[in-house]
């Protein structure tokens, strides 16, 4: 649909949210990017039965962790956008855009 | 040479005659032909599939949600089209009609004609400039003309095949002679308005026609208004107004003034259930369902609390689970729900507003104002499918739908031409998508012998072997026209990616795509020996098979293929900042380059299969299937827990149509008995099941005495039925005058008519159905109970019926026999929610009583005969369920892998369901079910081997401690632990989702292509020196 | 098994604070099966101490391995090369690993990176129970299976006490009483004579009253 969000934002293809794993994220983090979010489809609707519920658990846990180490949980969010939905897509890519904007640089980054 | 043959010459003109021809055409590309294609290309035949419009996907491609899990409709769809655009033994043809069909069941001549798309499908990138350049503007029929199109344009934008095409009778270039602004601007040459008629000649062995309907026009009725105020819309529109992808990106607003609405009012049966001129007499079948989702959805999509009222006659939500989904609507969502037929739809005082004139629940008129309209139109049958059937010889009903038998559900009157979907009957998907397999299943058995004769099969060079090699990776960029080209500077980026770790040449194209630069892939390959591939374009989701394909042409292994989409994911949505998207591609292209770098090959392993079925049932649904199986050449055992086959049908004595279900099952068993594929045993149970697709083992215990016996089998199915509710309630089983319909076809059908005695009878509705044990519907009792009514009154005519009912269930052509039995002076009562009916002894009499819902008062009947409609319940699944490692649904029926489009298998690969263990349905309908069952048993054993592995988790024996997390987390049920106390993964049964990878405590789980090391390895790549 | 968690953040970090290089050794036994010091929970932690050290302006390096056992010296070996090039250990493994691991690697700090919680059961995929307290004395056989030592909070040998209330402890209503749950079941075994048993005072010896304990089988000992 070719609706433009900000370019801030790269895309890492997982068959399932359900493959994240808590090491990608802090991995994520820990090189230095910003904000991390998970896409998946929306509840009750993964093609694999429950693999969106899962990773929206252990985007839970890891935002316990971040916010621990003093990165700030709020920097890590989980989205249920269906496949056919650009518009939502776009809006959380300007959403999570926003908010990671206001929160400023990693406080990883900074000291890298 | 001389040859001698002794034979006549009549029986040679024969043969030559019968020649069987192995390719099938399936006409009309909705869901309904997409599958019935598949299924037959999967299976080993060639197939053409025919297509009016410039696209397939049909009407589905239109909705936004499907009923009753509100599922994204193009999100479960858009697979199924992808798979149809690149099947090696699917041709599509757009635009084409069919002219004239000659021949016969296995060898027709079929003459076609193709109409121009004034673009050349070859050269057409879809970029879609053609459309943007183009000056004018069409109402946009893929959105019912909410908003408008251009001339040059692309039905939606997931279409199959992804081509434009220009709209001739629109064009500026076609009125006027001039304009050709998209030729001139088109980056591939790809517009040729010099494109003509095509007239086309294919030679099929037979036919499957899946033509759809159309949406019933209610312009055609003044009395819906529809036309005359903006704000009255039909349901297909309002789908749009919902979807994402729709006039007003699924914000929810009405036409006239974009306001966003309060209240909405939907008005059902438009065009149906009605024999005024222009309507339709048969109920739709859908409307109902559809409209409760429409209105759940607009509920969860307005800001401000919206008011959603559904006008009805009788709610008909009679499919599987769909109870509950009316339920939820009128008891969670606050859907509101009213009895009455709405006749008049007047403006209403505020600007764009409508009121309602009804009969409310008081008896009273009630005057109400909405600010939006939707009108719940039917199927009707478009014209051009009743010239289709006229060109092809068939047969239509009296309502120009193509005429079927009760048994025999996608047969038409033309051997070797079968129909499905809505073409044949009313239906929602599911049912259209278990049609398509039967078809399917008709059409395969026909040419069974014919198999793989046709159907293509690409073969590959041996594998270049790159283990312990360094990673020497190619990079192609492409401009995509100006596509992304326009966008970011694709020199810079290929200059930027020839200096990335590992990569050996990197290369700009113009439209990495085509079929040159395909060529010059394999050349590079080749040349610079490279063993890894990366393609910065466009989206895997379309194009990931196309190149993972041509580096297989020069001999690497499929998956050293890696790609960056720097249109879809840049140059497109960052249009105006040059600079930046340019920057994003050069990380995109770095972070693939990593990826490559650290991809290994997969293999798929061949597991021969065993080439028998194994069915569990031996009713009509057992039945069909096994003679189906069959017939495709495969062996059968068939597995009845009973002394004698038939199931539940042995109770059956006529269908509602008036049909003779005693013959028909004597027939079923006569013809499984006689065939020598399919061995029958009756009195056995299933004792013991493992394996996977393929190659399941079975243990049974056959016979009274059980003796024990192992099967070896590549699929089964189950089709062990349902049980008839039995009751305690209405004074069943303690007064003689209270029957149940079973009981009641039974002496219909003995003849002995101590009916003609009888002078008054009430049938009791819903008994176990619909209420709060059981609160599905069984939606099989209304259509009995009509035609028990029917009988008797016929037999005595001066009996007096009541029927009491909560709604008259009788969708599809069986409105009919509710309006027959109407005209026969039948009295249909629908009690009150609250007021169910009581039944008493009075003397040695029986009297009911029960609250009439019009009234709203306490009626009572004395009878002579109470019969009760006691509906269907799953029979004792659990055991089998949990031996078969099957889910089951909360009612204890077969839970199917996909509610919409996969309705007859199960979550488990090789195993099917149909008949009434999936849920309750007709005969006709179990049939279908029955050979779409059969149609994917015999799709899975057609292939000689069976390919499993490829994207699939695998366990380091080393690094797992047997900690069974796992095993647990899997939502297929696969890792187990095995006798090294660790655990073990069947690559034949795992479906490649990664969640055991990702929990793995001792990370011991990897997933294929998506492995930890090249998952971090982009992540580095993207944030180092960052 | 034994089921430990992990130690606070901050904790650890507080253990490394003076460190440049840090050796994480993880163990593939119990504390793997519950989430808490395996392959993947090492290389979770290591990531966040770093990057709670990269926040402060500070370097950390953290080698991560994963043992088979830390119970045991064979396995402990298999890092004797590595570990004077790292300041500190943090082990991963119960508190039997930690020490096994301090009293082989003695220049060495070793500290704990979780905290060792009871020897219990997976009720269900991340639930884990108490079952076990290695009293020393088992006396399941006349409980019906159900240990009152482990599982009543008051350790009673003989019956329920007066705070058992509709089957629950009184220390938590959502404890079941455990002689609520021996009663029955012994019931259910038709086994309540066993009840009417009395159970003699126990010797608290064998548990920890009696100090350290061993095990040894001579046959075994080489």
């Amino acid at each position: 649909m070719r609706l433009s969000y900000p370019d801030s934002i790269r895309i890492i293809r997982l068959p399932c949210t359900g493959k994240i794993d808590v090491i990608h994220i802090m991995e994520a983090f820990e090189k230095g990017a910003d904000g991390v979010y998970v896409a998946g489809c929306l509840e009750g609707e993964c093609h694999f039965i429950k693999g969106n519920l899962r990773a929206r658990k252990r985007v839970e846990y890891t935002k316990k962790l971040l916010d621990d180490i003093g990165v700030g949980g709020e920097r890590l969010e989980m989205y249920n956008i269906a496949a056919s939905d650009g518009p939502r897509f776009a809006a959380v890519a300007r959403e999570m855009h926003g908010k990671i904007t206001a929160l400023g640089p990693s406080p990883i980054k900074k000291s890298l | 040479m001389l040859g001698i043959l002794f034979t006549s010459y009549e029986k040679m003109a024969d043969e030559v005659e019968k020649g069987k021809i192995g390719s099938v055409m399936v006409v009309g590309g909705g869901i309904g032909g997409m599958q019935a294609a598949l299924d037959l290309a999967d299976s080993g035949f060639y197939v053409y599939l025919i297509e009016k419009s410039s696209s397939i996907g049909g009407r589905m491609s239109q909705l936004d949600k499907t009923f009753p899990t509100n599922d994204c409709s193009m999100c479960i769809m858009s697979p199924k089209l992808v798979e149809c655009g690149k099947h090696l033994n699917i041709e599509i043809l757009t635009l084409s009609d069919i002219e004239n069909v000659t021949g016969e069941a296995g060898n027709f001549h079929v003459r076609l004609i193709q109409h121009p798309r004034y673009i050349d499908v070859d050269k057409c990138i879809a970029c879609g400039t053609c459309a943007e350049k183009c000056p004018r503007k069409v109402p946009d029929e893929y959105n019912a003309g909410l908003i408008n199109r251009k001339a040059a344009y692309i039905r939606y934008p997931q279409a199959v095949p992804l081509k434009y095409l220009i709209d001739a009778e629109h064009c500026i270039y076609f009125e006027k002679g001039r304009c050709k602004a998209c030729e001139k601007f088109c980056p591939a040459n790809a517009v040729d308005f010099e494109q003509k008629e095509r007239k086309i000649q294919i030679d099929v062995g037979a036919i499957i026609l899946a033509p759809g309907f159309q949406p019933y026009n209610p312009a055609l009725n003044d009395t819906y208004q529809y036309g005359r105020y903006p704000n009255i819309v039909t349901s297909l529109e309002f789908e749009r107004i919902l979807s994402a992808s729709g006039p007003y990106q699924g914000h929810l607003v009405r036409p006239s003034d974009g306001k966003e609405p309060k209240k909405i009012a939907w008005i059902q049966c438009v065009g149906s259930r009605n024999i005024h001129a222009g309507d339709k007499g048969y109920c739709s079948g859908v409307c109902c369902t559809y409209a409760i989702k429409e209105a759940m959805v607009a509920k969860e999509h307005s800001a401000i609390p919206l008011d959603a009222a559904i006008f009805y006659i009788d709610i008909r939500t009679y499919g599987k689970d769909f109870e509950r989904f009316f339920n939820r609507a009128k008891d969670e969502m606050g859907v509101r729900f009213i009895k009455s037929r709405i006749n008049t739809i007047l403006p209403g005082e505020e600007e764009g507003d409508l009121t309602i004139r009804y009969v409310n629940a008081a008896g009273g008129i009630v005057k109400e104002a909405f600010d939006t309209v939707v009108l719940s139109v039917g199927i009707d049958i478009a014209p051009e499918s009743i010239e289709l059937a006229k060109n092809l010889g068939i047969e239509l009903n009296h309502y120009n739908f193509a005429k079927t038998d009760s048994f025999d559900p996608v047969r038409t009157t033309r051997s070797g031409v079968y129909v499905c979907g809505v073409f044949q009957g009313p239906k929602d998907i599911p049912e259209t998508v278990m049609q398509a397999s039967a078809a399917a299943a008709e059409a395969s058995s026909l040419l069974s012998t014919e198999r793989n004769k046709l159907a293509k099969e690409k073969i590959y060079p041996e594998e270049i072997d790159v283990t312990g090699q360094e990673p020497r990776i190619g990079v192609f960029v492409c401009h995509c026209g100006t596509n992304i080209g326009g966008v970011v500077d694709v020199p810079m980026v290929t200059k930027y990616a020839s200096t990335l770790p590992h990569v050996v040449v990197a290369q700009e194209n113009l439209f990495t795509c085509s079929q040159d630069t395909q060529v010059k892939i394999k050349e590079n390959i080749r040349e610079h020996r490279l063993n890894r591939v990366v393609v910065a374009s466009c989206s895997t989701r379309t194009h990931e098979p196309l190149f993972q394909d041509t580096i297989r042409e020069a001999g690497l292994n499929p998956y050293l293929f890696s790609m960056a989409n720097i249109r879809d994911q840049d140059s497109w949505v960052h249009q105006s900042d040059h600079k930046g998207a340019t920057e994003k591609a050069k990380d995109l292209v770095k972070m693939a380059v990593a990826n490559a770098a650290q991809l290994s090959p997969l293999y798929k392993t061949k597991l021969p299969a065993t080439k028998r079925v194994l069915i569990l049932g031996g009713g009509i649904a057992g039945m069909t299937a096994a003679l189906n199986v069959a017939g495709h050449g495969f062996e059968v055992v068939l597995v009845e827990i009973e002394k004698e086959l038939g199931g539940f049908a042995r109770n059956l004595h006529r269908t509602l149509q008036g049909d003779d279900v005693q013959s028909y099952v004597a027939e079923l068993i006569e013809k499984v008995t006689q065939n020598d594929k399919i061995q029958a045993l009756t009195e056995t149970i299933l004792a013991d099941f493992s394996g996977g697709k393929g190659n399941f083992k079975t243990a049974l215990a056959v016979g009274p005495a059980m003796y024990h016996r192992e099967v070896n089998h590549g699929a089964l199915i189950i089709a062990t039925g349902a049980t008839e509710y039995t009751t305690h309630e209405y004074l069943y089983g303690e007064h003689s005058s209270v029957k149940t319909q079973v009981e009641l076809e039974g002496i219909l059908a003995k003849g002995e008519n101590p009916i003609r005695d009888w002078k008054s009878l009430v049938m009791i509705q819903c008994v176990g159905s619909r209420n709060d044990a059981n609160p599905n519907c069984s939606r099989v009792c209304c259509q009995q109970a009509i035609k028990n009514a029917i009988a008797t009154k016929e037999v005595n005519p001066d009996i007096n019926i009541f029927v009491l009912h909560k709604d008259i269930r009788t969708y599809g052509f069986s409105e009919d026999y509710y309006r027959r039995a109407r005209e026969m002076g039948i009295q249909f009562l629908r009690f009150k929610t609250g007021g169910e009916p009581q039944v008493e002894r009075a003397g040695e009499g029986i009297r009911v009583s029960f609250t009439d819902f019009t009234l709203g008062r306490e009626m009572t009947i004395n009878p002579d005969q109470v019969i009760l409609s006691t509906g269907v319940v799953a029979g004792d699944t659990e055991e089998l369920a949990s031996i078969l490692k099957v889910p089951l649904t909360s009612d204890r029926f077969f839970l199917e892998a996909h509610v919409k489009l996969r309705p007859v298998d199960t979550q488990s690969d090789g195993i099917f369901v149909c008949g009434m263990a999936h849920s309750p349905k007709r005969i006709d309908e179990s049939v279908s079910q029955a050979l779409a069952a059969s149609t994917r048993a015999c799709r899975l054993l057609s292939q000689d081997y069976i390919e499993v592995g490829g994207v699939v988790a695998k366990v380091d024996p080393e690094l797992c401690t047997g900690c069974l997390i796992c095993v647990r987390a899997c939502p297929y049920e696969v890792p187990f632990i095995n006798e090294d106390g660790v655990s073990e993964i069947d690559i034949s049964k795992c479906q490649g989702c990664g969640v055991c990878a990702a929990e793995c405590p001792a990370k011991a789980i990897t997933l294929g292509h998506f492995e930890d090391t090249q998952i971090l390895a982009e992540i580095d790549a993207l944030l180092e020196a960052r | 098994m034994i089921v430990a968690e992990r130690k606070p953040i901050e904790e650890i970090m507080g253990f490394a604070k003076n460190c440049k290089k840090i050796l994480m050794v993880g163990c593939n036994e119990c504390v793997t099966v519950c989430y808490a010091g395996g392959r993947k929970e090492v290389a979770i932690l290591a990531s966040a101490l770093k990057m709670a050290f990269k926040k402060d302006g500070k370097g950390l390096e953290v080698t991560e391995v994963t043992l088979e056992r830390q119970c045991d010296h064979e396995y402990l070996e298999e890092i004797r090369n590595i570990v004077d090039e790292h300041d500190a250990i943090v082990s991963l493994a119960c508190g039997v690993g930690v020490q096994f691991m301090a009293e082989k690697y003695l220049t060495t700090p070793v500290f704990p990176g979780v905290n060792t919680r009871f020897m219990g059961v997976t009720e269900e995929s991340g639930v884990w129970s108490e079952r076990c307290q290695g009293c020393g004395e088992c006396i399941l056989g006349q409980t019906a299976g159900i240990c009152p030592i482990s599982r009543c909070a008051k350790r009673l040998l003989n019956g329920p006490c007066g705070g058992s209330t509709n089957g629950k402890c009184e220390i938590n209503k959502d404890l079941d009483c455990a002689w609520q749950l021996i009663i029955d079941r012994l019931k259910a075994l038709d086994r309540l004579d066993d009840y009417e048993e009395i159970i003699p005072i126990k010797d608290w010896s064998t548990e920890r009253a009696g100090g350290p304990r061993k095990v040894v089988r001579e046959d075994l000992k080489q």
